[in-house]
């Protein structure tokens, strides 16, 4: 599933340059574009400046205090998901897979929702319990899944632990359902979470969600050529010299710690786990060493585009970002799944 | 050189392969044989600790089955079954990433400019230079099993496993296959075990058979001493009679 034709090596160099290129200029823009566009748009050159230090107050105001923290966490929670979902469809040898439909996105969001309804949401301790309550919701449902995959079926196939996350997924969404329908005070904003938001929440989650994608991200490039083998299954990775059960564990432990962290700011969102990784290895072959950034590249972009998309389309109501995501990502799909399909 | 003694191994605590014994000479080819269910890959998993086995297998003396993975990796590579891939790593990368075992350990490690020629040489050795850009998920299976053997060649080690490598392949690839891993075999230091279904392929690659029935072996030597008896009841057919049968159907076509 990749447009990689057969040519020769410099000239695919340079074709591969160029795409990286064209990437980050993409990726700039988004950024750019979100920033300065909105209710009170912003032109390029104020926005600069503002970016810079200089010009007026309030558009700086506006733009580093309001713009700047939401897109900055759209960018980083789209990568975030990204890099969740590269991983996850290597180390399941499944490029169906992702952290989204193996439950870990509904397990965090759970973690998270039962902290909100308790009320311990609020002020200082809620700001480090909300996203501890995320990744242990996150963990859980990992732990949970795996341990249920492998008492149905001792050798832990792709399949059976496919299976067992979608059904955790629709089940940790139904007892989210559940609180909100006990707590009606919290309903809102339980149903806000469950189709995710990225509504002002100023600098403190890119500043919680920057360093933990960082360390992820450095851990999974640092084991690139590991997660490679992986994608080969079981057997075909231990004979090449790798240990896949116990590496397997830790890379999807790992996961589960960066989707926790990012669903625990901006709630469920789903298919950018999937389109991302697919087409950044269609764009840049599938070595996790360019499949990985490139996925946080091409995932952190769309979600910046998508959030632009739900705050302005319908100005001044917003639309859910998960709608968003699932209006253009489910037709994307189908359509990279098929046309990947037909020509095989 | 590699050494079996009295391994048994099986899934939980049921055991499917039982007190195996059997040695593997330097340049030996040894295929084997028996009907399904009768332990064949088994065997093999249990020869790489893939499933926990009691018993010894050592390789020159070092014990296999407490060896660190990328030890393992470097003694032994494997040849599957090659059904499809799914992620479209370039023929190339993918015989690089037999390399992996001989990498520096730790993070970060990437193969040498050494690394990259023995991966080359093992692609122009299976005739692949000219597809080593494309795409494993546009291979033909013929093309796919070719890659995979050309990065158990890049791994280097001295052992090849095959499990029924040979499956799903036209009779053009097989013969191939064979051909080149009869050639790999005749080099030093070398030797290589496989499990077929297909007896005629196995005797036209082995010079030593392993006849299994029921997780045990009960025939162990030169498969030009194969006892028909034997064969034919384990198989549960007269397996020399068919031979003949279809050796003359061919005479018939040949003319």
């Amino acid at each position: 599933m990749t447009d990689i034709p057969s040519a020769r090596p410099a000239a695919r160099c340079r074709k591969m340059a160029w795409r990286w290129i064209l990437l980050a200029v993409f990726a700039g823009a988004s950024l750019l574009l979100a920033v300065g566009a909105g209710s009170v748009p912003i032109p390029p050159l104020k926005l600069l400046s503002a970016l810079f230090g200089a010009g007026e107050d309030n558009t700086r105001e506006l733009v580093v205090g309001l713009r700047l923290p939401r897109v900055a966490l759209a960018f980083l929670t789209g990568a975030a998901l990204a890099v969740g979902g590269t991983v996850m469809q290597s180390v399941l040898e499944n490029p169906l897979a992702s952290p989204f439909g193996l439950g870990v996105s509904a397990g965090a969001g759970l973690g998270a929702t039962a902290v909100l309804v308790t009320g311990l949401s609020a002020g200082t301790l809620g700001a480090v319990l909300l996203p501890a309550a995320g990744f242990a919701g996150a963990m859980v449902t990992v732990l949970l899944v795996l341990a249920l995959a492998r008492a149905l079926d001792r050798r832990v196939s792709t399949v059976t632990v496919v299976l067992i996350g979608m059904v955790a997924s629709l089940f940790f969404s139904a007892v989210m359902d559940l609180m909100a329908a006990m707590s009606p005070e919290y309903a809102q904003r339980i149903g806000l979470w469950q189709m995710g938001s990225f509504a002002s929440r100023g600098w403190r989650g890119p500043a919680v969600l920057a360093p933990v994608l960082a360390v992820c991200l450095g851990v999974f490039l640092s084991r690139s050529g590991q997660l490679d083998l992986l994608t080969f299954g079981d057997e075909q990775a231990r004979s090449m010299g790798t240990e896949p059960r116990k590496n397997r564990r830790f890379l999807i432990l790992a996961v589960a710690v960066l989707t926790g962290a990012a669903v625990s700011f901006s709630g469920i969102i789903g298919f950018v786990d999937l389109i991302a990784p697919h087409v950044a290895r269609r764009l840049f072959g599938a070595s996790h060493r360019r499949t990985l950034p490139a996925g946080a590249l091409l995932g952190g972009s769309f979600m910046v585009l998508c959030d632009l998309a739900a705050r302005t389309l319908c100005a001044p109501r917003e639309i859910p970002i998960g709608a968003v995501t699932a209006l253009l990502g489910a037709p994307f799909f189908l359509w990279i799944f098929f046309a990947g399909r037909e020509r095989q | 050189m590699l050494e079996v003694k009295n391994l048994s191994c099986g899934y939980g605590r049921e055991k499917v392969v039982k007190d195996v014994s059997f040695t593997l000479p330097e340049r030996g080819r040894l295929a084997v044989l028996g009907p399904n269910g009768c332990g064949k890959t088994t065997l093999l998993r249990g020869m790489t600790g893939f499933l926990p086995a009691e018993g010894a297998v050592t390789l020159d003396g070092a014990d296999l089955l407490k060896m660190s993975p990328r030890e393992r990796g470097r003694a032994v590579a494997e040849l599957p079954q090659a059904s499809a891939a799914w992620f479209a790593y370039t023929v190339m990368e993918t015989v690089l990433m037999g390399r992996y075992a001989h990498l520096k350990p730790g993070l970060f490690s990437a193969p040498t400019r050494a690394d990259r020629e023995i991966a080359e040489d093992a692609i122009r050795r299976l005739g692949l230079w000219e597809e080593r850009d494309r795409p494993l998920t546009r291979l033909s299976g013929g093309q796919l099993q070719r890659v995979l053997l050309a990065r158990a060649f890049a791994q280097t080690p001295r052992v090849i496993l095959l499990d029924e490598p040979t499956n799903h392949l036209d009779l053009k690839y097989q013969v191939e296959l064979v051909r080149e891993l009869k050639g790999w075999c005749a080099q030093p230091g070398h030797a290589a075990l496989g499990v077929f279904h297909d007896l005629d392929l196995a005797l036209n690659f082995a010079d030593l058979v392993l006849l299994m029935e029921g997780g045990g072996a009960v025939y162990f030597g030169p498969a030009d001493a194969l006892p028909p008896q034997e064969l034919s009841r384990v198989f549960g057919l007269d397996v020399p009679a068919y031979m003949r049968r279809s050796r003359a159907r061919w005479e018939r076509i040949g003319g």
